[in-house]
This record gives C-alpha cells, sequence and structure tokens, in this order.
C-alpha cells in the first residue's frame, strides 16, 4: 500500500487470526484444593507458592518477565498476593497497603496493577507447564475466575470497589476482571454517566 | 484482524458507541513516502508500555514514554489498563505488541533503510482522541528531526 497509495487510504488486513485448536478446553495440570475454613490470603499464598517454580522456570527459560509494573520485584509475589489478600478480606481502598513494597500507583488504582501483576505470575506460571498448546483468552479467565483463588480474591475486591463512593473505584472495578466474568454484573453498565467518565475504549 | 464480533457482546456494544461518538479527523497533506529500502521507521505504539524505571501510565494519560531502540524487552512493562484482552501472547513474545525485533530483522535484510534511534509508547484506552494532539505533534516533531521517514503505528 505504501508503494502504491495517492492519498490517505484505509485498507482491510486481509488475513485473518488462526483459529485456535483446542485451546478452550484447556485445563491447568496443578489443581488447587480449596479448604472451606481457609482465608483467601492463605488460599492466595498457597496459590502462588505452588506456582513459584513454574514462573521462575518462564522467567529463566525466557529471560524477562512482565510481573513488576506495581513495584513488586520478582521475589515479592507472596508479598503481593498477601497484600491482595488483605484488600479482599478488608476492604480498604483508600491505603495502599503497607507491605515494603515500593508501590508505583495510588489506591485505588494500585488494585489494578496489583491484580495484573498477579495474573501475569499465574500466566507465566502455566506457560512452563507440560501440556498441549496455550490456553486462550476464554480458558485463561475461566480457569482464573472459576478455580483460582485469585478469581475469588478479585471477585471479593471487585464487590468492595463498587460499594465505595468514589467515582475512581467505581471505574477501577471496570478495569479489574474481564467483562463476562464478574459476578456483580457487567463494566459497561448500560449508563450514559458511566461511558463519560470511563476510558475503556481498548482501542 | 481481530473483528468486534470477536469480542464479548458488551465490550463491542461499548466499541460502537465510542466510535460513533468520536469526532473526524481531517485529512493531513499527502506525502509520497520513501521506498521503504530506503526509510527509516520508528514505532509508536499505544499498548502503554514503557521501562521499569519510567512513571506508569494512568487512566486516560496523554503523555508518552520513549522506547531506544536498542531496549532490552526484560526492562520493559505494561500499565495499560484494559483488562479484556489476552496479554500472555505478549508475554510469550514482546514483538506482538513492539515488532522491534522484525524491523532490526528488516533493516538487517535490506527491507527497510534502518530503525529509529527512538520509538513512542502511549496510553490506549483513550476516549478523548484530540486531548492527544499536542503530544502527538511533540512526537511528530521529534520523529522528524530523528530524520524518521516512516511511523509504524501499533494500536493496542
Amino acid at each position: 500500500m505504501l508503494a502504491t497509495a495517492n492519498e490517505p487510504t484505509i485498507d482491510d488486513y486481509p488475513i485473518e487470526a488462526p483459529p485456535e485448536s483446542g485451546a478452550g478446553e484447556w485445563a491447568c495440570p496443578v489443581s488447587f484444593p480449596v479448604i472451606e475454613d481457609e482465608s483467601i490470603t492463605a488460599r492466595l499464598v498457597a496459590e502462588v507458592t505452588r506456582l513459584a517454580p513454574w514462573s521462575a522456570e518462564t522467567r529463566a527459560t525466557r529471560g524477562r518477565t512482565l510481573f513488576g509494573v506495581t513495584g513488586a520485584s520478582p521475589d515479592q509475589v507472596e508479598v503481593l498476593a498477601r497484600a491482595l489478600g488483605k484488600l479482599a478480606e478488608q476492604g480498604n481502598l483508600h491505603q495502599p497497603p503497607e507491605v515494603g513494597i515500593d508501590w508505583k500507583f495510588d489506591m485505588p488504582l494500585l488494585v489494578r496493577h496489583i491484580a495484573d501483576d498477579l495474573r501475569t505470575f499465574y500466566h507465566e506460571a502455566i506457560a512452563a507447564q507440560p501440556g498441549p498448546g496455550a490456553p486462550n483468552h476464554d480458558a485463561l479467565n475461566n480457569w482464573i475466575f472459576g478455580g483460582t483463588a485469585l478469581g475469588d480474591a478479585l471477585q471479593a475486591v471487585a464487590v468492595h470497589l463498587s460499594a465505595d463512593a468514589n467515582p475512581m473505584s467505581k471505574l477501577v472495578r471496570g478495569l479489574l476482571i474481564p467483562e463476562g466474568y464478574f459476578q456483580g454484573g457487567s463494566a459497561f453498565p448500560n449508563s450514559p454517566a458511566f461511558g463519560e467518565n470511563n476510558p475503556e475504549t481498548g482501542d | 484482524m481481530v473483528r468486534l464480533t470477536d469480542l464479548h457482546e458488551a465490550e463491542a456494544t461499548h466499541m460502537r458507541a465510542r466510535a460513533n461518538a468520536m469526532t473526524p479527523v481531517d485529512p493531513a497533506p499527502w506525502i509520497s513516502p520513501k521506498p521503504l529500502a530506503e526509510a527509516k521507521i520508528a514505532i509508536v505504539s499505544t499498548a502503554g508500555l514503557h521501562r521499569r524505571s519510567d512513571v506508569p501510565f494512568t487512566p486516560g494519560a496523554v503523555d508518552y514514554r520513549l522506547l531506544p531502540g536498542d531496549v532490552d524487552f526484560a526492562d520493559v512493562v505494561v500499565s495499560h489498563i484494559s483488562t479484556n484482552f489476552d496479554r500472555s501472547a505478549f508475554q510469550q513474545d514482546p514483538n506482538i505488541w513492539f515488532p522491534l525485533d522484525r524491523l532490526r530483522e528488516m533493516a538487517a535484510d535490506g527491507e527497510i533503510g534502518g530503525v529509529s534511534k527512538w520509538h513512542y509508547c502511549f496510553m490506549g484506552a483513550q476516549p478523548n482522541h484530540q486531548a492527544l494532539e499536542a503530544a502527538g505533534e511533540e512526537v511528530g516533531r521529534l520523529l522528524a528531526a530523528d530524520s524518521v521517514d516512516v511511523a509504524l503505528m501499533v494500536p493496542v
């Protein structure tokens, strides 16, 4: 197109993304037994402990990690898990958790990026595990929100955000859990007022 | 290419509404580009990428971050706020969102003239594209000063 166009031009890219074969049926080979009387924090810490060797393997293989946008270092994943667990259990959205991490975001936006760092850790862990193919977006979300303490913690934090009077908390709620997975409804409620404040266009 | 029908229905409806609300932008004067084999190329991304030492992006941010042409992907993180898009492919290969290695290979093969010393990242999910005008023009001046011929825009 660069060689032939003589005016501003928009062309459809003719190549469609290839279908994902079987990735939607993916299941994590590592299971996390749920013990009813355990706190979210305890379950979360147990999960990251179980996944840590796999995540370390992926970091070593790739020579990099996307973990750490919050300011946490890779050896602080358990600290980060405890911070999210505390937020889920106590719902304090106005003070950043004091856990020894030099946070790069203010509350409540920090919550969004704690979720991101932990999801990155989980994704990097399953990338190293044996098994056929990589899971697609839906399979990943079905796993996170259907069978992990991380998903349960994010659901609990989302409820706290929904109940908070700060408009920024409502916005962060919409950015915390992928559409279709929040048990409390859509990130895009049918409200013009919400739309005016919501930068989630995903361009 | 990704289509609205690939997205969750609520997300697709929201994005249609956003697109309908956007103000049309007049076309800029047409400039015939150099042949690619002679062109220096820079990447301009809206993936919210930056170096670990940079101040991260916040929702609706209208500023930008620099990524040097010799950046090590181990030093790059993402503070894009969208949670509706799968990041695992980017975790696997950063070139998915920021195809710097591909440009280096194309330069080595003579398919393009060269790779810019600097590349630029913005925050995506920007509801008011007019708010980006000042920063966009500034980046344009920087690209021109660096003798960049082509900006490869990578919307994420």
